[in-house]
């Protein structure tokens, strides 16, 4: 199932391109005298406005896809495109959106002041201020603004680091881990949040997760990553209605989606010549 | 884009703590400085040391209200060249930092250079500046510029490579070009190593300017010392002294002040 609302209203051309597209990918880079190879043949179709998450144990190269998708590392070879450009051009578009674990705020800016910023570089400053209350508000930190933050919880920050990645309303918003660092309650709120500001703002996401239930509750489809180096393994097309909301982890059909990805995820080691996707979870 | 809402720095006024831990901050010092100088006037007394040697605080106060124009004037002119020389060997580091931050190939072939500068004993260079450039500011600016350049340039290094990499990610993810990262995020990332940088530089600059007139004989704080030891005149050497003493006391204090309003974001605001 994919979703109707696909790319942005006000550019109707966009609509039903192709917002990642990962053919073959392969990174190895050099630790000490040793070459590790992080991922290795790895494929990923993200649809315009489409929410997808990829799941997988720590040290499998999911960070490591982002970052090429995202155009902050260069891989070994194989083929990325993002919006139908090489991921250098989507940025200089302006187009992509990055939360990662560690918000990297900037501490001498307040909660304004960093949300602001986004809109001062990518030169989309007209009606700055409206934009920037507006995202605060959306986020939940409205009554925050003025603060600084090393004055503020981690799960704020989170909320700011978001705030800021959607200032410019990128097409596509990659986020690595972005409640990684935060404890239990406040990831519980984080994701939620994060689902009632998307259906307002309705951008393509990539999500890097190792919560499978975290993945399956956000999520259009769930790209599972297994091994060292990291390939996708599988994937689980979550046809869970929208707007989602807490209550659907009592569903019998997210437990079945749940517990079908981590069979997945556990299932017995990939055949060494397997060639990227060996197993489709649908 | 104000909000009405206190931060957490007007909260703590609430405690009302704040004013009494301000008094108490200058007092402990100023009790402690009282106590020394009441020991010390008691010692000379009681054991009759001679005021060529030791002289007592008394009798150096006493010499300082006597002329203080005097000691006016070589505090001014050695204040001057040691924030010149400061101000020179900042701007110049900087300047040199942001190309060794830059590339590791200027920063291997920049560093010799500064270094030997640093290890060079001004002692030994002095006597060449004055030849050079005469008796007047230009010797002593650069020599309170020579010994404050090194702390003041590595750094600065140190800060402008110290970026925090998620922010880093971040400004790149939009784009954002080598000059908006190099303002937005290296300079104020930079500022904690440079106020470190400083206070490291404040009093060897005042330090620079005296010995700079102390070798060369040119008016100043360095020119007193030297004319009152000839003149066996202690207790203005000694009130020379406490003069230099309170201007490094109030430029370390200065810069703490100015740290603590500029790296209001970083921890190591919290003390001074």
């Amino acid at each position: 199932m994919r979703f109707e609302n696909s790319g942005s209203p006000e550019n109707p051309a966009t609509k039903n391109a192709t917002a990642v597209e990962v053919c073959d990918l392969s990174h190895r880079y050099r630790v000490g005298d040793r070459t590790v190879t992080a991922i290795d043949g790895v494929n990923l179709l993200v649809d315009d406005g489409e929410f997808v998450a990829v799941v997988g144990p720590s040290g499998c190269g999911k960070t490591t896809l982002l970052r090429a998708v995202a155009g902050l590392l260069t891989p070994s070879s194989g083929r990325v495109r993002v919006l139908g450009k090489t991921s250098r051009s989507a940025r200089q578009d302006r187009a992509l959106g990055l939360v990662t674990q560690d918000p990297g705020l900037l501490p001498w800016l307040n909660v304004a002041a960093n949300v602001q910023l986004t809109l001062d570089i990518t030169g989309r400053g007209a009606d700055a201020d409206k934009r920037v209350s507006e995202l605060l508000e959306r986020v939940g930190i409205g009554q925050f603004a003025a603060y600084v933050p090393g004055q503020l919880s981690g799960g704020m920050r989170q909320r700011v680091a978001l705030a800021r990645a959607l200032a410019h309303r990128p097409r596509l918003l990659l986020m690595d881990e972005p409640f990684g660092a935060l404890d239990e309650l406040s990831r519980e709120e984080m994701r939620l949040e994060l689902l009632r500001v998307w259906e307002d703002e309705r951008t393509s996401v990539v999500f890097v997760t190792h919560s499978i239930r975290e993945a399956v509750l956000l999520a259009d489809r769930v790209v599972v990553m297994n091994g060292r180096p990291g390939r996708v393994t599988a994937e689980v097309t979550i046809d869970l209605e929208r707007p989602r909301s807490a209550l659907l982890e009592d569903k019998p059909h997210y437990q079945e989606l749940v517990s079908r990805v981590r069979n997945l995820l556990f299932a017995e080691p990939v055949p060494s010549n397997a060639s990227g996707q060996v197993a489709l979870g649908d | 884009m104000a909000t009405e809402i206190p931060g957490p720095q007007t909260q703590r006024n609430v405690l009302g703590g704040q004013t009494f831990g301000n008094i108490l901050m200058i007092a402990v010092p100023l009790f402690a400085a009282a106590l020394l100088l009441g020991v010390w006037e008691v010692w000379v007394r009681l054991a009759d040391v001679k005021e060529y040697l030791v002289p007592a605080p008394s009798a150096v106060f006493v010499a300082l209200s006597d002329e203080p124009g005097r000691y006016a004037n070589a505090a001014r002119l050695s204040l001057t060249a040691a924030l010149g020389g400061l101000a020179a060997a900042s701007l110049f580091a900087f300047i040199l930092a942001v190309a060794m931050a830059h590339s590791r190939m200027l920063e291997r072939a920049l560093y010799p250079p500064a270094l030997a500068l640093k290890v060079t004993p001004i002692v030994a260079v002095a006597p060449l500046f004055t030849i050079w450039f005469g008796f007047g500011l230009a010797p002593k600016v650069l020599i309170a510029a020579m010994i404050t350049f090194f702390p003041m340039l590595v750094n600065t290094v140190v800060g402008l490579r110290s970026v925090d990499p998620s922010a880093h990610d971040f400004l790149r993810s939009l784009d954002a070009s080598r000059w908006q990262v190099f303002w937005r995020l290296r300079v104020p990332s930079s500022l904690p190593y440079v106020f470190a940088g400083l206070r490291i530089a404040v009093p060897l600059s005042l330090i620079g300017a005296v010995v700079a007139e102390f070798l060369s004989g040119s008016a100043g704080m360095g020119q007193l010392i030297l004319v009152s030891n000839g003149d066996f005149d202690t207790p203005a050497l000694f009130g020379a002294v406490f003069v230099l003493a309170a201007l490094g006391i109030l430029l370390t204090v200065s810069v703490a002040l100015v740290e603590r309003k500029v790296l209001f974001w970083h921890d190591s605001s919290a003390g001074v």
